[in-house]
């Protein structure tokens, strides 16, 4: 930046007129652009209004103005509710493994499969890995729950024959199994998915650099060391700050598919809890206030993210 | 070169993105066109109403007008009024339906519909009328159902006292079409149930006790462990998703250790004061016995695991030996069952009760239940017509057409009497769900002020199809064998009759309909995530850690405030005492 502010100098004399000018240049990408800051603007920021809820009683068919003001007294049940604190433990912990998993897995993933010299070979693994992504949470959920069942239930059935368990282990009872079994079918269903992104960056690698290496004398793994990492880097750090700006609304289609009234304790996030105690009892306002508590410590992970990563790689996406 | 070829895509696109912006805001602005008429042809009935009284009276308008309907349960054999009933129906009034039914959590869209101002015409919300009543989207009906509604007066009788909403707010805000009027009921479909090959095995001994009910399914599990291909057959399956863990798991806790069935709360018949039904000694015992049942492996692993459609499915598969749970929950199963022709893998009820001691309460009378009604919005072009239109429902020839169907066609007068032809019959038992669709019989039960079983019209017919003599055209021969071993014709008589109970002054304390920012409301939610989450623990538990568990449950509720909750329910179930008692 510091760098092109001085010859910018001279321009800013009439910055109207070279505005305008720039204006007529582009007004095509201009017009382009239109729809989507519309958009944006209609379901982005209009919504925001209705924040206004969490500070009133809101009752509806009443209009804005008859609503009674509470203050912050939803805010205050919020934070005096053990229920919630859970739900935030187990969002956290939820997306933090998700994040973890989710992240490390697909560029592993993605190098090993760049690695493989058979072509077919590597079209086909590709191809399968990603196919559960196509798959909907509901037929998903439905074929883990199949596959860890104590009835028939492949894993079970897996697992006796290799006499690793004496008696079947009743996968979807145990609450501290739970955050695993969500983890590991985010990872079956998404890794493959989030690969395409990695490959594709990986492609955009000159030839010339792995060919230099070789002539150098670097191995397999010097090359991805040396090349491949640090050629996708800006790819990773990218990806991984929007993750994190995701952190906080992991939604709650999973946790609500695979949970069952005996897991409750680790399968509540806060988007269940909002449905649960908020929308579905009608209590618009309370529901409202979580969603506000939702967004602002997004906002704070988010910067937070950046911030750390500014420091340590000098990028910044914000 | 390329910039001049390129040109005109570009004004194309930008075009096109900018139209589908301007489309996108025109269909906004339709709409609010649409609902500012539709309010200001509300305003012009309302006045119109009563001079147009008398008009009305003489030529009754018939020109078609099309109704949204919303309702809470679902009705998966809805047909878009293209079935024969619906018919006939739009024949007579005019109406035609244009229903939405709740698909998931219906609580849930209807805080959608009562947040969003725009409702359907005609809108049944069970127990969440209040969140309704409170964003004012439905209207008070005493004065169309005085002025235009003779049927629905003439069947309701006094029982439409029951209908008003509070103490305060005396208004009709439903009309109660769930309860039915001078109702005998006839088909027991709940209790406990057991497949017919388990009873004929065991010879078809008594089944009273959690005991005896045990004892058949322990004596066919030893000797049939597995079905014919080697599958494992289940003890007792229970159904636990969401919810389902009401009907199959809780509310049966309170039927066989004598409560009668009031939701969440056991009252008390004399002062009406109400426990979280859970806290009674009582149940702790028969949760005591599943928690028995799951230690020698008779109950089925997965029961707080799987999901509703595993269920059924399991159930399907006839390896299920027991189940306790209604007939309306398992059905699609059972009848799965039937069209694969296992007849002896269907069940039947038995009244089982902890102990002797105690008498199953299916059938304690609840009297007109009131609570549960249909009611019409705010935004309905024609409350008039709408009204009317319920009213013929609620007519013999309405009630009769939707229970029935067509005179001729689905059942014939013969002597006087109302008989299904054998072949209609055939095909309502065994291709009941393409029988139901082509025809509607039944989808307007839940619309309609109705009698109940038992209630016979002028000609000395039943209202129903559901009486004895009836009800045994309906049942396999399996089925029939089974009763006849114990000297009963249909399941109800197998169980303890309604004149051994003293009718309830209140109706059904389930169908108190709470407002949903009241604290009982949310302390109640609260006791349920606990319930759900203490009683699969305490059943999967190992019997020496079973008291254990269930102290630490009860310490839970009492933390979390049940005796606050407990204090604020009976408040409401002594104002709808006093609220009925007064006529």
């Amino acid at each position: 930046m510091k760098a092109i502010t001085p010859a910018m100098k001279p321009e800013l004399k009439k910055p109207a007129s070279r505005f305008w000018a720039k204006f007529r240049q582009q007004k095509y990408l201009y017009m382009m652009a239109v729809p989507f800051v519309l958009w944006a603007f209609v379901f982005s920021y209009l919504p925001l209004w209705g924040w206004m809820m969490a500070f009133q009683k809101y009752k509806p068919g009443k209009s804005f103005f008859e609503q009674k003001w509470v203050g912050l007294q939803y805010f205050r049940e919020l934070f005096q509710d053990e229920q919630f604190f859970n739900a935030l433990r187990n969002t956290l912990a939820m997306s933090l493994m998700g994040l973890l998993a989710g992240f490390i897995i697909p560029i592993l993933f993605a190098i090993l499969l760049n690695e493989v010299r058979l072509q077919v070979l590597k079209r086909f693994v590709q191809t399968v890995s990603y196919l559960p992504h196509f798959v909907s949470w509901v037929v998903a959920a439905g074929i883990i729950t199949k596959m860890l069942s104590t009835d028939n239930g492949a894993v079970n059935d897996l697992l006796l024959s290799l006499h690793i368990i004496s008696e079947p282990v009743q996968f979807m009872a145990k609450g501290n199994l739970f955050w695993g079994i969500v983890t590991a079918s985010d990872v079956w269903k998404e890794t493959g998915w989030n690969t395409i992104i990695y490959l594709a960056a990986i492609s955009g690698i000159g030839p010339e650099l792995y060919e230099a290496a070789r002539v150098d004398g670097a191995s397999r793994l010097q090359q991805v060391r040396n090349i491949t990492l640090p050629g996708i880097r800006a790819t990773i750090v990218i990806l991984l700050i929007i993750s994190i700006g995701h952190l906080i609304s992991i939604g709650f289609e999973k946790q609500f598919l695979l949970g069952n009234n005996l897991v409750r304790d680790y399968s509540q996030t806060l988007d269940l809890y909002a449905l649960n105690y908020g929308l579905g009892m009608g209590r618009f306002s309370f529901g409202t206030a979580i969603n506000i508590f939702n967004s602002v410590v997004s906002v704070i992970l988010l910067f937070t993210a950046n911030g750390i990563f500014k420091k340590i790689t000098k990028e910044s996406i914000i | 070169m390329t910039r001049k070829t390129a040109k005109p895509y570009v004004a194309l696109m930008v075009l096109t993105l900018l139209l589908s912006v301007l489309a996108g805001c025109g269909g906004g602005n339709n709409n609010s066109k649409n609902t500012a008429g539709n309010t200001g042809t509300e305003a012009a009935n309302s006045t119109n109403a009563a001079a147009t009284a008398e008009a009305t009276e003489a030529a009754e308008d018939l020109s078609p007008l099309t109704l949204s309907f919303f309702a809470e349960d679902p009705n998966p054999n809805w047909n878009n009024m293209k079935d024969e009933v619906s018919t006939v129906l739009t024949e007579k009034t005019g109406v035609t339906l244009d229903a939405e039914f709740a698909v998931g959590d219906p609580q849930q869209k209807i805080a959608l519909i009562a947040a969003g101002g725009e409702y359907p015409d005609i809108i049944s919300a069970k127990a969440d009328i209040g969140k309704l009543v409170d964003a004012g989207a439905v209207i008070d009906l005493t004065e169309l159902i005085d002025k235009y509604a003779p049927n629905i007066k003439r069947v309701l009788g006094d029982n439409l006292a029951r209908a008003k909403y509070t103490n305060e707010d005396q208004s009709i805000y439903a009309i109660p079409t769930w309860a039915a009027v001078n109702e005998k009921k006839f088909v027991a479909g709940g209790g406990f149930e057991l497949q017919h090959r388990v009873l004929k095995e065991a010879g078809y001994p008594e089944i009273k006790t959690v005991q005896d009910y045990e004892n058949v399914i322990k004596a066919y599990l030893e000797k049939h462990p597995t079905d014919e291909n080697g599958n494992k057959n289940i003890g007792v399956s229970l159904n636990a998703d969401d919810w389902h863990m009401y009907i199959s798991v809780t509310n049966p806790a309170v039927a066989t250790t004598g409560g009668s069935d009031d939701g969440e709360y056991f009252i008390d018949q004399e002062t009406h004061e109400a426990i979280y039904h859970f806290r009674r000694p009582e149940e702790k015992e028969y949760f005591r016995w599943l928690n028995h049942m799951n230690d020698i492996g008779l109950l089925d692993k997965e029961s707080f695991v799987q999901k509703y459609d595993q269920y059924k499915a399991k159930v399907a598969t006839g390896r299920v030996l027991g189940l306790i749970d209604q007939d309306w929950d398992y059905n699609d199963a059972q009848q799965a069952l039937k069209t694969a022709g296992k007849f002896d893998q269907t069940y039947g009820h038995y009244p089982v009760t902890l102990t002797s001691e105690y008498k199953e309460t299916s059938f304690w009378p609840t009297g007109f239940m009131g609570g549960y009604g249909i009611s019409i919005s705010t935004t309905n072009p024609d409350p008039v017509r709408t009204i009317k239109f319920l009213d013929y429902l609620a007519s013999d020839e309405g009630q009769i057409l939707n229970n029935w169907g067509i005179e001729g066609k689905h059942y014939v007068v013969e002597n006087g009497k109302r008989v299904v032809p054998a072949e209609v019959q055939d095909r309502i038992n065994n291709d009941n769900t393409a029988f139901t669709k082509e025809t509607g019989i039944g989808f307007y039960w839940n619309m309609m002020v109705h009698y109940g079983d038992g209630a016979k019209d002028s000609t000395g017919n039943y209202y129903t199809k559901n009486f004895p003599e009836q009800l045994v055209l309906g049942y396999s021969d399996v089925e029939k064998e089974t009763l006849a071993a114990y000297n009963a014709t249909t399941w109800k008589d197998l169980f303890p009759k309604e004149e051994e109970f003293a009718e309830k002054a209140y109706g059904a304390a389930w169908n108190i309909a709470l407002p949903g920012e009241d604290e009982v409301s949310i302390l109640g939610n609260k006791m349920r995530d606990i319930t759900w989450k203490r009683i699969p623990q305490a059943i999967l538990a190992k019997p020496a850690e079973f008291d254990k568990i269930w102290d630490d449950y009860m310490a839970d509720l009492e933390k979390a405030g049940v005796k606050k909750m407990e204090e604020g329910y009976t408040k409401y179930v002594q104002d709808r005492v006093e609220l009925w008692s007064a006529k």
